[in-house]
């Protein structure tokens, strides 16, 4: 009992980042159309930002939301601006265009992740905070832990009301379902990609921040978490909300669950997980 | 003074011209049909009047204002409404919300609220099922969500892209019906259309379009009776 108390809830603390980085890789392709290679960098730049904050000037890590978050958001909305704007404007169609996007995120990945193990190394960081058991029932778990769990559901529910009750939230759905009927209806199509790409680069640093208060990061650990974004789509559906939030979720609670008994197994399952998914529900769990 | 005019509009895809010349006037309380095989150049024409394509050569305007160098909001909120082929309803969002983005524009989006129980008093059936998603309906009730959506912008005139394309005979009469029905209210009505005969019965004058250019026009009963037309068109 107690086994499965610490399972569920590391798993949905797990769970609710694995959500997170989801969501921002789903924003950019499902609107955007980029299969962002470099999220994961991102993350980890903002794991740093953090982290310098913290430990340079004594900043709360929340504080590093406000710093990290509108850094990115800026370099995402630039790059699709110029870069992916140029590539798109190149691409005969949006299936070529996938195709070129894909080698441009590559592109992106490198430099990123050079440019930080310049500035940073390559050794393991992080930082102690609130490093203290809580009791929950007979488990222990860690404060800091539950703290990016409840903030982590914050920033999706957010995002979630965002999306379904706004004006650009609306147009933003509109644009994943049927771009062109969008355009007609006076929807800026090229605004609404580079903001959803953005809004991804938003999400990952949310992430990253939050990512920094629990556990050591590397300069070259983003792809770990790119690799867990693709997997979380695959499992909940291109392009669906709900699944990226539901499929988060699951993923953690597994991945927990598999990871107490051996920590080398996690990605041997996630991988199992996407071929039993692809033969059996190609579509995702609430894929159409 | 047309309350639109097409005048003398060349728009080219890369090296490939896709419409030469083509002047067309659409007159205020009018029911105005363009009719064409498919790939004549219909299509091409509706995205350059509805600004997703912008003339080489040539001017559009609008109650004498040019609008072809306007993007797509601006001329719905001039008070232009265009209904798509097939409808384009956004499948995994509600009805309320498929009419809502009939008010995307920033000045609608303002009056939606008034708008929506406007809609909802025209057609009951979205009002009822307001909640439910677009792709849960069936044909017809898509076509009656696609024209709500259309009018959200409370428009003064309105493009309608093969209204009847893919309809039941039976349903293509009711749709051509609510048409009637909205230009009774005064919606100046231009009709893009296939379907040769039943456009022409209802229209008050037809261009027709060939390979990119205007190649007959006159009021739609004398192009019913047109030798032309006839053999191309209606197989008599």
């Amino acid at each position: 009992m107690t086994l499965f108390l610490t399972v569920l809830i590391n798993g949905c603390i797990l769970g609710s980042v694995y959500a997170l980085v989801a969501l921002g890789l789903n924003t950019q392709y499902g609107v955007a159309h980029i299969l962002n290679i470099a999220h994961g960098e991102f993350i980890i730049l903002s794991a740093f930002i953090t982290m310098t904050l913290y430990a340079g000037a004594g900043l709360h890590p929340l504080v590093a939301l406000a710093v990290a978050g509108p850094i990115v958001f800026a370099i995402s909305f630039v790059l699709h601006r110029t870069l992916y704007k140029r590539v798109k404007d190149m691409s005969a169609n949006i299936g070529e265009f996938e195709g070129n996007a894909i080698l441009v995120a590559f592109g992106i990945y490198f430099i990123v992740q050079n440019l930080m193990r310049d500035k940073w190394g390559s050794a393991t960081s992080g930082y102690q905070f609130m490093a203290f058991p809580v009791r929950i029932g007979p488990a222990d778990i860690a404060a800091n832990n539950l703290f990016v769990l409840l903030w982590a559901v914050v920033i999706c529910v957010v995002y979630y009301l965002f999306l379904m009750r706004t004006r650009t939230g609306k147009a933003i759905r509109a644009a994943a379902q049927d771009a062109g009927a969008a355009a007609l209806l006076g929807v800026k199509i090229n605004t609404i990609m580079a903001l959803c790409f953005a809004i991804g680069g938003l999400l990952a640093a949310f992430a990253g921040v939050l990512i920094s208060m629990k556990e050591p990061f590397t300069t070259v650990s983003g792809m770990n978490y790119t690799t867990i974004a693709f997997i979380v789509v695959v499992l909940g559906g291109l392009g669906n909300v709900k699944g990226a939030i539901l499929g988060g979720f699951i993923l953690g609670i597994v991945g927990y669950a598999v990871s107490t008994y051996d920590t080398g197994m996690m990605f041997a399952v996630f991988y199992l997980i996407v071929l039993v998914l692809l033969i059996v529900r190609p579509k995702g769990l609430l894929g159409r | 003074m047309a309350m639109l005019e097409v005048r003398n509009v060349n728009v080219s895809y890369g090296n490939v011209q896709a419409l030469w010349d083509v002047s067309l006037d659409i007159e205020e309380g009018k029911i105005i049909a363009l009719l064409g095989a498919n790939g004549a150049g219909k299509s091409t024409l509706l995205n350059t009047m509805t600004g997703m394509l912008k003339p080489q050569v040539g001017t559009i305007t609008f109650k004498g204002e040019r609008i072809d160098n306007l993007p797509s909001d601006k001329i719905i909120e001039k008070g232009i409404a265009y209904l798509p082929e097939g409808g384009r309803l956004f499948p995994d969002m509600t009805i309320k919300e498929n009419l809502e983005l009939g008010a995307y524009p920033s000045k609608l989006w303002k009056t939606r609220k008034p708008d929506l129980e406007r809609i909802y008093k025209m057609f009951p059936i979205l009002g009822e099922r307001k909640n439910q998603l677009s792709r849960t309906m069936s044909g017809g009730e898509r076509q009656m969500l696609a024209m709500g959506r259309a009018m959200m912008s409370n428009p003064k005139m309105c493009f309608f892209d093969e209204l009847s394309y893919g309809l039941s005979p039976v349903m293509a009469q009711e749709v051509f019906k609510i048409v009637k029905h909205l230009h009774a209210e005064g919606i100046t009505v231009f009709l893009v259309e296939q379907n040769v005969h039943q456009t022409l019965e209802i229209s008050d004058y037809a261009y027709v379009i060939e390979n990119g250019r205007i190649v007959k026009e006159g009021e739609g009963h004398s192009l019913l009776d047109d030798d032309y037309i006839k053999q191309a068109y209606l197989g008599i």
